[in-house]
């Protein structure tokens, strides 16, 4: 089941992203000659298309705990993935050497999904240049690894240094300067290069009567390390820190129907979980989203105008192609209250008789891509965010959130809130613990009864899961009410 | 000795030669099959290779670790040169060490981990299983409207542990699965089912058509589900939703998180938590289990941990750098892929069953919850809180009646070990080393309307 999440608490192991060796990088990934060769190899048997992916990741991961840097690791993963596509068939194999024997061995894996025996062909690919969303000079693999320990001990620092209450500081970043290249039978070749950073903070700050709250931050996106001079750690760590200490002392959850205030930013997620999936191809041509044949339908509040878009500068779910090689847009997903579109990769466009969104992302060449999010946004409105919490007399307002997960066939979805307080005629109340709201995607969205003009983009930490893919994504939204919202929680009454 | 373990032995000796005190390689080396379904046809397949290397060395009381896919004579050197080049950079632990001759000790034999009928299977008996699997779906009910997916697949893997402080070792394993997730429809409802199996042993694995059949039965049994109102409960979870449960607890038993007192256990090592017919047990020698394996991934004979025994926490889990900083012992608890270092992780996790048939929980219970699937994280490990989506049936009188979806219980990890009731003798592994059977608490808030 899909579901977008902050950073892992503790990285695990095999989330933990691959890592990073600096080595000359070579132009181009594969010579086009051998792109061509795996081509025609690929369609040997008869196929209809053939698609060639080329990724070399380098990953750094820095780990601090205790106040000491637990490890530094760097490492390289590099492999080919082969697609051939016969009518509705699709073959895929991979190989992780890089050598002309073992590739030409994936090649024609993956042919064997086609039956025919096809005439030899020549498949030529020209090279197509790919738009810029994202200017990283200096690859982040070619930054020294003690530079990124630095970020991470005055993480530490300010952390602890803003409240004696803070026990425990987990701090970790990373970043991979992924590398890939795209050929296919239409001709189609290019390349991108995609630096992505990401620094985390987690924190438990100790209460009264041995109460443990934690805090978590983040911040990043496809940036040049010079990113952390304007934004510096220090930062994101006393937010990990503030809200740990600001909701030691919440109170239990009322439980049962009430009225939201979403804060702006990462609250986001929400409209991920609750239409982004649902509105992404695979789910549509199989009939299993509750969203599917809905288009030109009302299926939210007028207020709602939902946006993908894969061009945002330097942000964390942009793309200048999509893992097919196409380039990635801006689409209007729902324009005030009504379905406009879904979320194409080329494979479900071929068999809708659609174009495809530039929404194809794989994680890496051991997938075959799937549609998915880049940014999703909700677009601002005209309410004031002090006039949208003023009006509520009694609510629960919603500051920072864990992460969600959806069930896309009958919509249902939760979005867990780490930072919640109480509305109390219009102010802010006591904070709350263990809040969750619960709902079902158009019936919620129905209920958006008011949208601020304080549109704002997560600080870039999203990672969003799909058939166990992870990607990085952004998500945006101003501050939004929704009514009737069922939270769960421990008080009954 | 096979190439690989060579291999291995071979980067451990160029990082000591490089200036490493001690240097450990950790290599894994794959292949995986796998075909998925739709509609009678052939959707997709795939079949592809893979490996990779992870080196970690330790210099001058500094640790250094990197890993490569690239196993050219030339990308090998460069792995553990660049693993020595980054300890040198790092700051200096007094902790830091690979595990010593003693904890390496010597492991015991896990019995058989590979199938050679899983090893040779054919691709063919891949795409006869999930037809198979997808037609006994739509043959179950007419409401069986269409599949996300069913796959069925396979995949072989072998890893090699070399380490200088005494111990090369190698260990290799099978596994296969089938999967389907059929959507029902009716009334203009869509509700997914999900049921899968996942083993070692191609002689161990449900049929695809019992697979397909109890797939389509779930996700029809859910067509008309509501939201009912909010209400503390009895509440059962089956044991798909135990397992995550179980899961939870054992993310709080983690020997780090309790070193840093980042866990509601931290405090409660040898206290009673639940009724005697509650333990809990990591065991990484559990026969044909999918988590078994003679030593854990940096080389430490795995066994059997009770975390939980007959209701009283009695250990939490490590691997050996974290046993070293809280002056315990290591468990066999160090879990990892090739890409990065160990870390604490479970192997074959379960709740011991008991006597009882699940019926007998649902028939004691006059109105309550049964629990089918949770949304969200789960439990929080450092407050124990818990509140998540669910969806399941609703019990009324004893019986399962009507199905219930926009949800959620709560509670909190300590609480709910204290309410837990009653254990059924279901236990099962479904898809994952963790396995539960049925559970039942005494109260948990369900909020709805």
């Amino acid at each position: 089941m899909p579901r977008a999440s902050a950073p892992p608490r503790r990285a695990r192991p095999s989330q933990l992203a691959p890592l990073a060796t600096r080595q000359p990088a070579p132009a181009p990934l594969l010579p086009s000659g051998l792109l061509e060769r795996l081509l025609a190899e690929a369609m040997a048997r008869g196929g209809d298309f053939a698609e060639v992916y080329v990724e070399r990741t380098s990953t750094t991961a820095v780990v601090l705990e205790e106040s000491r840097i637990r490890s530094a690791q760097v490492g390289l993963v590099q492999g080919v993935g082969v697609r051939v596509i016969a009518g509705a068939k699709v073959g895929y194999a991979y190989s992780d050497d890089w050598d002309e024997p073992a590739l030409v061995r994936a090649a024609r894996t993956a042919a064997m999904i086609a039956q025919g025996g096809g005439a030899e062909r020549a498949f030529p690919v020209h090279r197509a240049p790919v738009p810029s969303h994202y200017r990283v000079a200096t690859p982040l693999e070619d930054v020294a690894v003690a530079l990124k320990t630095k970020l991470l001990t005055r993480a530490d620092r300010a952390a602890r240094g803003f409240d004696s209450r803070i026990q425990q500081v987990n701090a970790t970043y990373v970043d991979q300067t992924r590398r890939i290249a795209v050929a296919n039978t239409n001709g189609h070749y290019c390349e991108d290069t995609q630096d992505l950073c990401r620094l985390a903070v987690h924190v438990v700050a100790l209460g009264k009567g041995n109460e443990r709250r934690t805090g978590m931050y983040g911040g990043g996106g496809r940036v040049p390390f010079t990113h952390w001079d304007l934004h510096p750690p220090e930062e994101v760590a006393r937010e990990a820190a503030r809200q740990a200490v600001a909701t030691l002392g919440a109170v239990d959850c009322a439980a049962g129907p009430q009225t939201v205030v979403l804060a702006p930013g990462w609250s986001g997620i929400l409209l991920h979980e609750a239409v982004g999936h649902g509105l992404e191809a695979d789910f549509i041509r199989k009939g299993t989203s509750l969203f599917a044949g809905k288009l030109g339908e009302k299926v939210a509040s007028e207020l709602v105008t939902v946006i993908d878009d894969g061009t945002v500068a330097s942000a964390r779910g942009s793309i200048n192609v999509d893992d097919e090689g196409t380039p990635a847009e801006r689409k209007v997903l729902i324009e005030k209250g009504v379905l406009k579109g879904y979320l194409y990769d080329s494979l479900n466009a071929k068999l809708m008789g659609q174009r495809s969104t530039g929404s194809g992302r794989r994680e890496t060449f051991k997938s075959m891509p799937l549609p998915r999010m880049t940014n999703t946004f909700l677009a601002p409105g005209d309410h004031a965010p002090e006039d949208i919490l003023g009006e509520v007399k009694r609510g629960l307002y919603c500051a920072t959130f864990g992460g969600g997960q959806v069930d896309i066939s009958n919509g249902n979805f939760v979005f867990e809130v780490s930072e919640a307080y109480q509305i109390e005629d219009g102010k802010l109340g006591r904070p709350v613990k263990n809040a969750i709201l619960v709902g079902v995607g158009p019936e919620a969205l129905k209920n958006v009864t008011r949208v601020g003009c304080d549109p704002r983009p997560d600080p870039g930490m999203g990672v969003c899961v799909k058939d166990g893919q992870m990607l990085p994504v952004g998500v945006g939204l101003p501050t939004v009410r929704i009514d009737n919202v069922t939270v769960g929680g421990t008080r009954v009454g | 000795m096979s190439n690989y373990e060579q291999l291995a032995k071979k980067v451990v000796q160029r990082a000591k030669k490089k200036g490493a005190q001690q240097a450990e390689a950790f290599l894994e080396v794959g292949r995986q099959s796998s075909v998925r379904v739709r509609e009678g046809q052939v959707e997709d397949l795939t079949e592809a290779t893979s490996k990779g290397v992870g080196v970690r060395v330790i210099v001058k009381d500094r640790l250094g670790f990197a890993f490569t896919s690239d196993f050219t004579p030339s990308g090998l050197d460069r792995v553990a040169d660049l693993a020595v080049q980054l300890a040198e950079a790092a700051a200096p632990n007094k902790l830091n060490g690979l595990p010593t001759r003693n904890e390496l000790g010597k492991s015991v034999d896990p019995g058989p981990l590979f199938d050679p009928k899983v090893a040779g299977l054919a691709g063919d008996w891949k795409i006869r299983a999930a037809l198979e699997a997808e037609k006994a779906g739509r043959d179950e009910d007419a409401r069986v409207a269409t599949f996300d997916s069913v796959s069925a697949g396979d995949f072989v893997t072998e890893v090699y542990l070399a380490s200088s402080e005494g111990m090369t070792g190698s260990h290799s394993g099978t596994y296969v699965y089938i999967v389907a997730v059929p959507v029902a429809s009716e009334a203009g409802q869509l509700q997914t089912g999900y049921w899968l199996d996942y083993k070692r042993f191609l002689d161990d694995l449900e049929s695809p058509e019992s697979i397909g059949r109890e797939a389509a039965r779930r996700a029809v049994r859910m067509l008309g589900a509501r939201q009912v109102k909010t209400q503390q409960v009895p509440v059962l979870f089956d044991p798909l939703v135990a397992a995550s449960f179980v899961g939870n607890l054992a993310t709080a038993a983690d020997g780090n998180a309790v070193h840093q007192k980042a866990s509601v256990l931290a405090s409660l090592k040898g206290k009673r938590l639940a009724g005697s017919h509650v333990t809990l047990v990591d065991d990484g020698l559990l026969a044909r289990g999918l988590a078994t394996t003679p030593f854990d991934g940096e080389g430490v004979p795995t066994r059997r941990t009770p975390i939980l025994d007959q209701g009283v926490l009695t250990h939490f889990l490590y691997d050996a750098f974290t046993a070293r900083k809280a002056k315990a012992r290591t468990t066999g608890n160090a879990a990892r892929g090739y890409n990065a270092l160990p870390g604490i992780g479970t192997t074959n996790l379960y709740l011991e069953p008991g006597q009882r048939a699940p019926e007998e929980l649902i028939r004691e219970v006059d109105q309550g919850l049964y629990v089918t699937a949770l949304l969200g994280h789960g439990a929080d490990p450092v407050s124990g809180d818990l509140s998540a989506g669910a969806t399941g049936l609703w019990i009324h009188k004893g019986e399962l009646t009507h199905p219930v979806q926009e949800v959620t219980v709560a509670g909190n990890l300590l609480q709910m070990l204290t309410d837990l009731d009653a254990v059924a003798s279901d236990l099962q592994f479904r898809g994952g080393p963790v396995g539960a059977p049925t559970v039942r608490f005494r109260q948990l808030t369900v909020s709805g309307a």
